[in-house]
């Protein structure tokens, strides 16, 4: 199979380098303009095009993934309700470009007790930073945009923004409503960071890395890190589900007690947004739970035809599964709930999965 | 007794009743939707299926109906009217008689059923049809032509009735129990003029002479037939003097 092992840099550089130098600058040359044709041909060109166009591809997936998110959750909550969930178009694909096209047409008002320059200045951060995560995802060894050295580690990073984007937003918007929403959703999220951090720290000690690719290498090598990090993958899933505002960690959108939580105040296309970009840090959160914990894009031998890109996906839609069928069964916690659980529960045992690393690490077992 | 304090232990999580069994539910439920259908009924396209008994819009047998009026009488949203209109079998050559029949605003109805319940022939049936939706008001309106509908037997409601006295006794629950009142004529109000015997639908009551007044015209008193009287009140509305009343029959 070809596409399981392409490179998408290698081969949207060769194709770039193809049509400026070969092809463009070829006929460039050919007009005369001798200048323009070296231009063209420089590495820094040709790098800047293949930069934007990996982008771009990698952003238009990492969307049509997260709109796949939402059609995902529509159905399977509907399956959870005893109902059919969306509809429209074949098995219901077509109803969130239905809904983005509508929320695209609407009016934009900005609240006139509002801070006009914040109000719109912090659904920028959010949809901003959760596009950005995109950007440090691998999905199979040739499918990425970057490979930090601390990939893992900047991702979770990039997550801690929100808050304090949704803080300001929250307040921006002057509504008792979403300035509740936005407090709610600060010092869940902080405080959820704390066993969210710890418990990556066990699986950093096993595979000595904070790099996507190494520590896929370490379980494709080993063993999947859920094996001896039952502990921790279980923190994990719980802390990046309140780190996703979903249900039962929803408080700071809770309909029933704040109408849509800090972002009641926004609608239009700004709501439609700030919605695919909650699902575009669903997307991400199961793709680092599925990179962390699941060996990534590793696969056994037998299942060797599926590319291993779509098998990546598989695995993220199955963790997100879970985190929808968490949604559908479980309700909404209260505030002091959240902190007790965080605090008294979370983080003990991400400190427990820590010990659990070092004695693994010292036994030599792995 | 004071109101036991909650322990820490309650205040917080309980594992299994707010976890593991709602998870344990709702994976039973997608389960069992998934290998089966889910509940929803995709209306157009397919519709529920409906019980025998099902009352939708009042229809009407026309040749059955007598025109008696207790389904306008009955109708508790007062949506049936009786109409006079031509009846539909009538002789080669000569203009079609004209006769009572019941109209319904089904924009009004709702669906109780109490006029086929209370028809005394049975020609006032309910209907498996409940998609009743028009464009106009008028439209709602259902004269007796448009209401007719061909009954199957089960369509026709009626009450079986029991009095308290006959429980014990092993007798059948029967209809009319109830249709055995009587209109009385007050003999000081009565003026003889006929108006019952002619506008009774049934033909249950009678003119009878009773003496010659001081102008040597005979005096006319109804006498009603107790078999044939179906208490349909029509005698008591059309009476001119209010000399007739009904009575409850013990």
């Amino acid at each position: 199979m070809i596409s399981m092992y392409l490179d998408i840099w290698q081969l949207l550089g060769g194709l770039i380098h193809w049509l400026l130098v070969d092809i463009i600058g070829a006929f460039v040359g050919w007009l005369g303009f001798h200048g323009l044709e070296a231009w063209l041909g420089s590495p820094g060109v040709l790098n800047f095009v293949t930069i934007l166009i990996v982008a771009l591809i990698v952003f238009v997936v990492g969307m049509l993934v997260s709109i796949t998110l939402i059609w995902q959750e529509r159905k399977t909550l509907g399956r959870l309700m005893d109902r059919r969930g969306t509809q429209v178009g074949p098995i219901g694909l077509f109803q969130n470009f239905a809904d983005a096209l509508k929320v695209l047409v609407k009016e934009h008002i900005v609240p006139e007790a509002a801070d006009s320059l914040v109000y719109n200045l912090a659904p920028v951060v959010i949809i901003g930073t959760s596009l950005m995560m995109f950007v440090t995802l691998p999905y199979s060894p040739g499918f990425y945009v970057s490979n930090p050295q601390l990939g893992l580690l900047l991702t979770l990073a990039l997550f801690g923004i929100v808050p304090f984007a949704v803080l300001l937003g929250g307040w921006a918007s002057n509504n008792k409503y979403t300035l509740i929403g936005g407090m709610r959703a600060a010092a869940q999220i902080i405080a959820y960071e704390v066993p969210l951090l710890l418990s990556v720290v066990g699986v950093v000690i096993l595979t000595g890395s904070l790099n996507f690719f190494e520590i896929v290498q370490w379980q494709q090598d080993n063993v999947w890190l859920i094996a001896p990090m039952i502990i921790g993958a279980f923190t994990f899933v719980i802390s990046m589900v309140a780190e996703l505002e979903r249900v039962p960690f929803d408080l700071p959108e809770a309909e029933a007690e704040l109408v849509e939580g800090w972002g009641t105040e926004y609608g239009g296309m700004r709501f439609g947004l700030i919605m695919m970009s909650e699902y575009a840090r669903g997307f991400v959160g199961s793709s680092i739970i599925t990179l962390v914990f699941l060996g990534g894009w590793d696969m056994p031998d037998f299942l060797n035809v599926i590319p291993v890109g779509l098998w990546f996906l598989l695995k993220v839609f199955m963790v997100f599964g879970i985190i929808i069928w968490v949604r559908g069964a479980l309700p909404r916690v209260r505030t002091d709930q959240i902190l007790n659980l965080g605090w008294k529960r979370l983080l003990p045992l991400a400190a427990i999965n820590i010990a659990i690393a070092i004695v693994f690490k010292t036994a030599g077992v792995f | 007794m004071a109101r036991k304090e909650k322990s820490r232990r309650e205040k917080e999580f309980g594992l299994t009743a707010y976890i593991l069994k709602p998870m344990l539910v709702t994976a039973k439920q997608t389960l069992k939707s998934t290998i089966n259908r889910p509940n929803t009924v995709q209306y157009p396209w397919e519709k529920l299926v409906l019980p025998d008994v099902f009352r939708g819009r009042p229809g009407l047998i026309f040749e059955k109906c007598i025109g008696c009026g207790i389904c306008m009488r009955i109708c508790p949203n007062r949506c049936i009217e009786l109409v006079e209109v031509d009846d539909l079998k009538h002789e080669e050559g000569k203009p079609p008689k004209k006769v009572k029949r019941p109209r319904v605003n089904v924009g009004r109805c709702m669906m109780c059923g109490f006029c086929a319940e209370y028809c005394p022939t049975d020609a006032m049936i309910v209907t498996p049809e409940y998609e009743l939706a028009a464009y106009t008001r008028e439209e709602m309106i259902y004269d007796p032509y448009k209401l007719q509908f061909p009954g199957v037997p089960g369509n026709e409601v009626h009450i079986e009735e029991i009095l308290p006295s006959e429980l014990n006794k092993g007798v059948a629950p029967r209809r009319h129990v109830e249709h055995v009142d009587l209109p009385v004529v007050d003999d000081k109000k009565c003026i003889s003029c006929s108006r019952c015997a002619k506008d009774c639908p049934v033909g249950a009551v009678k003119m009878v002479e009773v003496g010659v007044n001081e102008k040597g015209r005979p005096i006319k008193r109804p006498v009603f037939d107790k078999e044939k009287c179906v208490s349909c009140e029509t005698c008591v509305e059309v009476c001119p003097k209010d000399a007739l009343t009904m009575q409850e029959v013990q």
